[in-house]
């Protein structure tokens, strides 16, 4: 069976785990982004025992390995009495490491709202919560996007580590049919190509978008 | 009963029982200090309702500072004020109640626009309306058209901030101000950052608002605006009034040595 042949009729199989591969990013960025938000908001925030925690929980998470981060989860939530299965594990790790990680991003655009507009709204006399809604989080976010964008391909090309906690993502499918054919080079090379796929195209659309939000400013 | 007035002093609206004048800006020893550095020194000024006072001096005098105490987005050391009608005291924490009420009534307008960049022009109009006058979504377009009908601009409502000029956005952030109905508006420096083509529309929109009645502090290098249209100069130096009259008076006739420099400075 030539490359073609063997990639042929792994494909579908492969595709699979893709989906599961894409499934733990989609999620990860779900739950993680608006974690994020609130930890961008808490590291700025006045109240000193919000602001400790928000930048322990970030620093933790920037410093501690994806890897270390999916272990302690999937080892550590059985002591609580509480086994989910792999995938479960593999989302609450995922989405911990992209809440501290986009935490950062976005605590870069709040900084970047202009100093005017905050004021302006202040004089309007619209509440501080109205404020934060309606003029710092938006522009904020808009200015964190391409940042974002660039952060969502890396989680995608980090959910490969759910391989170890037992999740048939991509990586995990191609290991087994690695070990059942002997023949590694090939299936981990449809596996690159098949990251690439997605990885790349989104690349450009993230070069697009930024190119887009410069030309508005 | 006969009432006096300062001779030659604009008198403003009255009230009809009392026929006393009310003052919708009442400023007493306020004080404001920046890292030790005293930028207030003990300023008292009134405004009467539906004048228009002007603050003009060089920079650094304090001018905006104390515009900027007024709606308190600085908070003043010492001192007190009553703001249409709502007693405020320095060197008290003022209550978040206290500080919308003020800002109600207080409507600002500042050097760089300030306009929500991230908005059409006018959804920068429509948003203060929605969240702080609690009106529905179709009054509050209503309005912002109407107002942007009226400082000229119906044509660039669903523009964004930045693809309109200066004066353009200055007229919007006015519109903006306008929007919420208050009481007396702050103009913090509304031209200097425009070329005087520019500065000429937005006079003309402030000319308009003065024109309808609208109690104005307006603080400005403009000494044409503060001679036609403003009712009331006031000269500030080194955090402190130094001189203050009908603008007409002043201008060609200044009491103090340190205005008639200011003041040829300027007219160069």
């Amino acid at each position: 069976m030539n490359t073609f042949a063997f990639w042929a009729k792994n494909f579908p199989q492969m595709l699979a785990g893709l989906g599961v591969s894409l499934q733990l990013a989609g999620l990860a960025l779900l739950f993680g982004l608006p974690l994020g938000l609130l930890l961008a908001l808490g590291t700025g925030s006045k109240l000193r025992p919000v602001r400790w925690l928000s930048i322990a929980l970030v620093e933790i998470g920037r410093g501690a390995p994806a890897l270390v981060v999916l272990y302690v989860v999937y080892f550590g939530l059985p002591l609580l009495q509480w086994t989910p299965e792999g995938f479960v594990c593999a989302v609450i790790g995922l989405t911990y490491t992209t809440a501290a990680y986009t935490s950062e991003y976005i605590r870069g655009g709040l900084k970047a709202v202009s100093p005017g507009s905050i004021e302006a709204a202040q004089a309007l006399a619209m509440t501080p919560v109205d404020v934060l809604r309606f003029v710092i989080v938006p522009q904020g976010l808009r200015v964190a996007i391409p940042a974002l964008m660039g952060f969502a391909i890396q989680i995608f090309q980090v959910t490969s580590l759910a391989y170890s906690i037992t999740v048939s993502e991509l990586t995990a499918v191609a290991s087994g049919i690695s070990s059942s054919s002997f023949r590694a080079l090939e299936i981990f090379a449809l596996a690159g190509l098949m990251y690439a796929a997605i990885t790349i195209p989104a690349s450009w659309l993230t070069n697009k978008v930024e190119e887009r939000i410069t030309l508005r400013q | 009963m006969a009432e006096t007035v300062e001779p030659g002093h604009y008198s403003g609206k009255r009230d009809i029982r009392t026929n006393a004048v009310n003052y919708v800006i009442e400023l007493a020893a306020i004080e404001k200090a920046f890292a030790g550095h005293q930028v207030l020194k003990k300023v008292s000024l009134r405004v009467k309702e539906g004048e228009v006072c002007s603050i003009i001096g060089p920079s650094g005098a304090g001018k905006s500072t104390l515009l900027r105490c007024v709606n308190l987005l600085e908070q003043p050391d010492g001192g007190n004020m009553i703001i249409a009608g709502q007693y405020l005291e320095a060197g008290r924490s003022h209550s978040r109640r206290d500080l919308l009420t003020l800002r109600r009534n207080v409507g600002m307008v500042f050097q760089s626009f300030n306009l929500f960049p991230h908005m059409t022009v006018l959804d920068n109009i429509v948003l203060p309306q929605r969240r702080v006058l609690k009106c529905s979504e179709e009054q509050a377009r209503t309005r912002g058209k109407e107002l942007l009908e009226r400082v000229g601009l119906a044509d660039k409502a669903d523009a964004y901030p930045a693809k309109i000029s200066g004066g353009q956005q200055q007229r919007v952030a006015i519109a903006r101000a306008l929007a919420l109905d208050p009481k007396v508006m702050l103009f913090d420096e509304p031209t200097s950052a425009l070329d005087p083509e520019l500065a000429q529309e937005v006079l003309a929109v402030m000319k308009e608002v003065a024109a309808s009645g609208m109690t104005m502090l307006v603080v400005t290098h403009e000494m044409g605006f503060a001679r036609t249209i403003g009712d009331h100069l006031v000269v500030m130096e080194d955090g402190a009034i130094i001189e203050q009259g009908v603008p007409e008076q002043v201008m060609s006739d200044p009491a103090e040595e340190r205005t008639r420099k200011f003041l040829s400075a300027v007219n160069r």
